[in-house]
């Protein structure tokens, strides 16, 4: 009797124990189960801005889904839920919210609109959870919290870019042209902060507000100081006005763009007037053009998954952020924790995916880990060519 | 310099125009304001992208039935946001139309929402630059232009001339002594929210080749039409038109000689100021007085 008593004790702490104490993994950690890790998207899947989002997050698809069918990372598919927050920053916060609490994501991924992802940042914060932000604005990852990062380039180190590219090209008479909303005041501030830093005045400093029908007067004043290259803060539909109006009126300066207009054959059907994008060139965070054979699986990989798409830079952008995320995962091993990916993120230095610019590298003290821009142009009638490559320090 | 600014204030002044044409022809008929004015522009634009480009229809025949369809849209409009709220307050018909105007970019987004970020609609001419004596000028400014002028006119024979238009007009001065004499003023309403679709749809197809096209695009081109529409004084054609193209001017003028920060306030003080001392409008007539 004590025998068998002393068997039911031992079976009963047995089953006591499976029952309060499962895997510490499965328990403690959202999002992550013996077989799936859950990642969270949040960014714009429908208006105009669905190319930060909804494009962005295909490309994350078919990382994950060529890393599933490889196995998965250490024995777990990767998931991704997307929400929709229309680039409105309420949407955004009630995006996050519903990720954290309802559908306990492990990470985040994405906030391509740069306000919205602001107005998110602090519950993203609080909760702990990693955040791999896409957004551009200098806000999301300034102050530094120990669980955001970018892997995207932000808006201060494209303004640095541009200013090297206006230093390297010997550029005497530059201009700016800008929105100055939320989005455009990220690049604007830090672009003269750092064009006083290294001695160049602009020669003229004019507005286009971000839903421009004509950008004529503009285009008029800068004609009369004569630049000899414009850094346009705007996005494509501004961009497109202005470039359209100063080709109109037989105004020829180097236009130099930034991610926004990181799409050149569709800014030259958006301009819409010939040759009115012989002098642009802009910047792409990706190394390769969509139809550069060294990406050409993954054209098909789009293409299968996502029938009537083609490849865009806006797909690549988010294959190399699935890429950098994956290694992340990687690092950090099987006992899966949000911590643990916090560090293994730390551990990046000079990660090189299949197509960002350069080495992708985060640290404590820098979390903005990709700071390689690439220069691209169109020829009027031709293909876009990388033309110039810019790291920033 | 100066000629250019005038120029491009007048074209784009003749977009205010039109949209504050579509907004005075229901507010003279209706006495309300639509406040979707702004997404059946936007749906119109996008009616003519899907014809024109998308199914590949002749250009002239995609236009109209652009129209058609925004005329079309009008007339739910009217049957969702106004007609069962007849005889209510004002308010509740403006949050209808306010309303309605989510419904319709809703449902642009899932239609046309992953079709690119900002699409263009081609022009109706090539669109190399023409010379002019000192200006150079698109094609595509002077049908718009042009076509402004065209749908005054039109509009202006038709409340004068056709048996409809006047019945509008009796409507919009006194819709019961319109009733008492056999006009079905529901019907006018209807029609009135239908041909101020057709004209935010004609407005839409002129200058999407100069604008571009995405589905947000309505209300900021609503608040300066209905600017437009107030300078004008709300009730007159003609109004609806000098207004339009004032704000084009000033916006245009101020951002050129002043600041281009300018452009997007400079109208909207001068609007303010001519309110202040003309409160029914340029074009308003003599606000009424109580005996």
């Amino acid at each position: 009797m004590p025998t068998n008593l002393g068997r039911f004790y031992a079976a009963t702490l047995v089953i006591a124990l499976a029952i309060l104490a499962p895997p510490a993994v499965a328990q403690s950690t959202p999002g992550v189960t013996k077989d799936a890790v859950v990642v969270g998207g949040f960014g714009p899947l429908t208006g105009p801005s669905y190319l930060y989002g909804k494009l962005f997050f295909n490309g994350i698809d078919v990382v994950f889904d060529k890393i599933n069918a490889e196995g998965g990372i250490n024995g777990r598919k990767l998931v991704l839920i997307r929400e929709d927050d229309r680039c409105d920053p309420a949407s955004a916060i009630a995006a996050v919210k519903k990720l954290l609490e309802q559908d306990q994501v492990f990470s985040i991924s994405g906030g391509g609109c740069s306000n919205s992802a602001i107005a998110a940042r602090q519950e993203i914060e609080q909760s702990g959870a990693p955040w791999i932000a896409s957004g551009v604005h200098d806000g999301i990852t300034r102050p530094i919290a120990p669980n955001i990062f970018s892997v995207s380039l932000t808006s201060s180190i494209e303004s640095a870019a541009e200013i090297a590219y206006v230093q390297k090209h010997g550029f005497k008479r530059v201009a700016i042209v800008a929105m100055h909303d939320s989005w455009g005041r990220s690049r604007y501030e830090p672009l003269l902060a750092m064009l006083k830093d290294k001695g160049i005045t602009p020669v003229a400093d004019e507005e286009v507000a971000p839903d421009a029908n004509d950008s004529t007067p503009q285009v008029l004043r800068l004609k009369q100081v004569n630049p000899d290259a414009i850094i346009m803060l705007l996005f494509p539909k501004p961009g497109a006005v202005f470039a359209r109006d100063a080709a109109k009126l037989a105004f020829k300066p180097v236009l130099i763009g930034q991610t926004s207009i990181s799409d050149p054959v569709a800014f030259e059907e958006q301009v819409g007037m010939p040759g009115a994008t012989a002098n642009f060139v802009t910047i792409t965070q990706v190394r390769y053009m969509p139809d550069s054979p060294e990406v050409a699986d993954w054209s098909r990989a789009v293409e299968a998954k996502f029938p009537g798409d083609r490849l865009s830079v806006y797909n690549l952008n988010g294959i190399g952020h699935a890429q950098v995320l994956a290694e992340a995962l990687r690092r950090s091993g099987p006992d899966l924790t949000r911590e643990k990916f916090i560090a293994a993120m730390d551990t990046l230095r000079d990660f090189h995916d299949d197509t960002h610019g350069g080495g992708i590298t985060c640290t404590k003290e820098e979390n903005r880990c990709n700071k390689t821009a690439v220069w691209i142009h169109k020829e009027p009638g031709g293909t876009v060519k990388i033309v110039d490559t810019t790291t920033v320090e | 310099m100066l000629a250019y600014l005038i120029l491009s204030g007048i074209t784009t002044g003749a977009l205010y125009a039109l949209i504050a044409l579509g907004i005075t022809i229901l507010f003279k008929a209706a006495g309300t304001v639509n406040f979707a004015h702004g997404e059946l522009f936007m749906m119109g634009g996008f009616l003519a992208y899907t014809f024109v480009t998308l199914l590949g229809l002749p250009y002239l025949l995609a236009l109209a039935l652009a129209i058609a369809g925004a005329f079309v849209f009008g007339i739910i409009t009217d049957r969702i946001a106004f007609r069962p709220l007849i005889g209510s307050r004002a308010l509740g018909v403006v949050l209808a139309t306010v309303g309605f105007a989510f419904i319709l970019r809703g449902t642009a987004r899932i239609l046309w929402g992953g079709k690119g970020d900002y699409l263009s609609l081609p022009p109706l001419f090539a669109p190399d630059p023409i010379i002019w004596g000192p200006l150079i000028i698109l094609p595509q400014q002077l049908v718009v232009i042009g076509g402004t002028a065209i749908v005054l006119a039109l509009f202006a024979a038709f409340f004068r001339l056709t048996r409809l238009g006047k019945m509008m007009q009796a409507t919009a001065d006194n819709a019961k002594a319109a009733r008492l004499v056999g006009i079905r003023i529901e019907h006018i309403y209807t029609l009135a929210f239908g041909i101020g679709a057709a004209v935010a749809a004609i407005s839409a197809v002129l200058m999407a080749p100069l604008t571009l096209l995405y589905t947000d695009m309505g209300f900021a081109l609503f608040v300066k039409g209905f600017a437009a529409a107030a300078l004008g004084g709300l009730k007159s054609l003609p109004g609806a038109v000098i207004g339009g193209l004032l704000v084009g001017l000033i916006e245009s003028l101020a951002a050129g000689y002043i600041a281009s920060s300018f452009l997007d306030i400079s109208a909207f003080v001068v609007i303010m100021v001519v309110l202040i001392f003309c409160p029914s409008g340029l074009l308003g007539g003599p606000a009424a007085r109580r005996v």
